[in-house]
């Protein structure tokens, strides 16, 4: 069983006024519980319009997508969004917090989606999440008094606070200095561990993409998968 | 269930956090509603309470529905013979079991004041008047049965008159010689009650019983003040019954009247017997009814305007916040919820306001300042500040922040989520 799986998926769009233009083509993946997978490719490859259709917010224009062996198009709109809130956590490049709630209550704002004790328990639940990535004094902080550090692991609180089984990151790193990125990756590579979740990380950086397990590369809306030692060596000569 | 209730206390955090995070904004928009909702709430709640006030005095003047005076002409229009009259009217009572009825004679008495004598407008009246005209009283009471059968004729005196003897305690029995003149003496009367009077007013009036004043006028004719404005000092006979069965009883009456009065042999013997209805819900429509709409139609166009100066805000707000909806709809909100969660922010907005509103209003209203102006010093018996006017106030805050978070929380659904976490 596996927990997400993409089989022959196309992804087409119709900009106003152009011919349709196809951003993924036969895309197949596999990502089992616990996996760590890496997609490089170049901007405007169309890893974004992937890691969407991964975290349920897009649907295929072609090709089965499931989620637990389930076809997402069997979903309703509303049951979608409650799988996604309940199962999948992101990370966004931008941080994407939002402006004027306290880092406790940007972390609490996922639960605020959940019922039952995750719901009524969201404050303590926040706190705790906060505190394992290091940020328990900073609880009451504004998210423009952060630095970009803090904020990606503020972010990352968020994405984990219900427990997700599939955490997507698309560049986490991207606006980050080196030594932040590789700490807030360390970060990320840790919590998904110890929850068991699986972790697709979308990255430029060869550095950030070695620390997972399988690699793939996207290249204009192509998926193959990436010779290992290939990238080994791309993120030796960058180093 | 329990999703709908998470949702709502989740809905409802969302809202308030927004509320928090874009205050300064929100409360510009705000005052707005809160002075519509409490302009609503008092031109109703002053509506009501003016419609009270209104309707104490017009039954203190013509009597409370449904009141039906009884009157009696030969056809040469003189007055019947007041005795036969009052046999008449004493039957008729009896016969329908009437409890509220009462004669009503207007006169005038000769009161010795310190600063000399004045005749006084003086209502005879038998005991029930005091009910059927809700006569309310600032000192003492409305003449009991002690007072009808005591020696001394009872009188109830209004504040000016009571001023004038020096504001006596009751307690004391204080005591006026009606038609004491030039050193002769009058009849001694005993003062029971005080009633206030209206701003406008400036004589002395009083009340007494009807049949003291002709028991009175029996033993000393020239004690009453006759005939003081040249018109026959004719008695009004009044009763006060059930609407529903006022206009059969018209008929009844008159019909015993008529039979009762009429002359030996001779038919109705040139009488002629009017019974009619005299007190303000006589015809039926609500008499304050154009009032009521032109003030609620006022109060309304306010508040819309108040709606749509939010309505307006609210939609610049949203396409801020078409991100931030991105941002939550990846996280789990539904399309629903976020749908719920901005008419939420409206609501609980407007509800403040509203709540508000309605205190600002009930402190406007239930001041002595505001209660002087609309009482004339006459409505002693204010009415508190209507329950349904501050409901009102609430019910519509409710509705027009439902109203202004429809349109943004209609655009709030439409946010692709893809595109608004695009950077
Ligand atoms: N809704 C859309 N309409 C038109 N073009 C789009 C749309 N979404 C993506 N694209 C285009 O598809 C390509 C892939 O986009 P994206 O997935 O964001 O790439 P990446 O994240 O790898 O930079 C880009 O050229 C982008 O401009
Ligand atoms: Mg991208």
């Amino acid at each position: 069983m596996s927990l997400l799986e993409l089989r022959d998926v196309t992804r087409t769009v119709i900009p106003p006024d152009q011919p349709a233009l196809t951003i993924l083509n036969g895309v197949d993946l596999t990502v089992e519980a616990g996996d760590r997978i890496s997609i490089v490719g170049r901007s405007g490859s169309g890893k974004s319009t992937l890691l969407n259709l991964l975290g349920l917010l897009d649907m295929p224009t072609s090709g089965l997508l499931t989620f637990d062996d389930r076809p997402v198009k069997s979903y309703s709109g509303a049951a979608r969004d409650r799988v996604r809130g309940a199962q999948i956590g992101f990370v966004f490049q931008q941080f994407n917090l939002l402006p004027g709630r306290t880092a406790l209550e940007n972390v609490a704002m996922p639960l605020l989606y959940a019922e039952g004790r995750s719901f009524w328990r969201r404050k303590k639940l926040a706190a705790d999440m906060l505190e394992e990535v290091g940020l328990g004094n900073r609880m009451h902080s504004m998210p423009d008094r952060l630095s970009g550090g803090e904020q990606q692991r503020v972010a990352i609180a968020r994405s984990l606070v219900r427990g997700p089984r599939l955490i997507l990151a698309d560049e986490p790193t991207g606006a980050l200095d080196l030594d932040t990125g590789s700490s807030v990756m360390q970060l990320i590579d840790d919590v998904a561990t110890r929850t068991g979740a699986a972790l697709v990380t979308i990255t430029h950086d060869p550095a950030i993409a070695a620390r997972a397990r399988d690699h793939f590369r996207l290249d204009r809306g192509i998926l193959t998968r990436a010779d290992s030692d290939e990238l080994a060596a791309a993120s030796e000569a960058l180093s | 269930m329990k999703r709908a209730f998470t949702s709502l206390v989740g809905a409802v955090v969302e809202a308030w956090q927004e509320l928090r995070v874009h205050r300064t904004r929100v409360l510009l928009s705000l005052i707005g509603v809160a002075v519509a909702v409490c302009s609503l709430t008092t031109v109703v709640a002053l509506g009501g309470i003016v419609q009270q006030a209104n309707q104490e005095l017009s039954e203190r003047q013509s009597g409370r529905p449904a009141s039906l005076f009884v009157s009696a002409f030969s056809n040469q229009g003189t007055a019947i013979d007041s005795a036969t009259m009052d046999a008449t009217w004493a039957e008729t009572l009896a016969r329908y079991d009437i409890t509220y009825g009462s004669r009503v004679l207007q006169t005038a008495q000769a009161v010795p004041f310190t600063t000399g004598v004045v005749d006084v407008q003086t209502q005879a009246v038998d005991q029930p008047y005091g009910e059927m005209h809700r006569v309310r009283l600032t000192e003492g009471e409305w003449f009991t049965d002690d007072d009808a059968a005591g020696l001394a004729p009872a009188l109830v005196v209004n504040q000016i008159f009571w001023e004038r003897l020096g504001s006596p305690e009751l307690r004391t029995h204080p005591t006026v010689e009606l038609g004491a003149q030039g050193g002769r003496p009058g009849t001694t009367a005993v003062i029971v009650g005080v009633y206030p009077v209206s701003s406008y007013e400036t004589e002395p009036a009083m009340f007494m019983l009807a049949d003291q004043l002709s028991a009175m006028t029996a033993a000393r004719p020239s004690v009453a003040v006759q005939d003081p404005y040249g018109g026959g000092g004719s008695t009004q006979y009044e009763m006060w019954v059930p609407p529903a069965i006022s206009e059969q009883l018209m008929e009844v009456v008159k019909r015993d009247f008529t039979s009762a009065l009429a002359t030996p042999g001779g038919g109705t013997g040139g009488v002629q017997v009017d019974v009619y209805r005299q007190d303000y819900a006589q015809y039926g429509d609500d008499p304050f009814l154009v009032t009521k709409l032109v003030v609620g139609g006022i109060a309304v166009l306010v508040l819309l305007l108040g709606a749509l100066g939010l309505v307006n805000i609210a939609l610049v707000t949203v396409k801020q916040r078409v991100r931030e909806i991105g941002i939550r709809r990846s996280f789990g909100a539904t399309a629903g919820r976020v749908f719920f969660s901005v008419m939420m922010e409206s609501v609980v907005a407007t509800i403040a306001a509203g709540a508000v509103g309605v205190i600002a209003s009930v402190l406007l209203v239930q001041n002595p300042w505001t209660m002087d102006l609309i009482g004339q010093g006459l409505v002693s018996d204010f009415p508190p500040f209507p329950a349904e006017a501050a409901v009102l106030g609430l019910v519509a805050a409710t509705a027009v922040g439902a109203l202004a978070g429809l349109l943004p929380a209609l655009v709030a659904v439409r946010v692709k989520v893809i595109d608004a976490i695009r950077y």
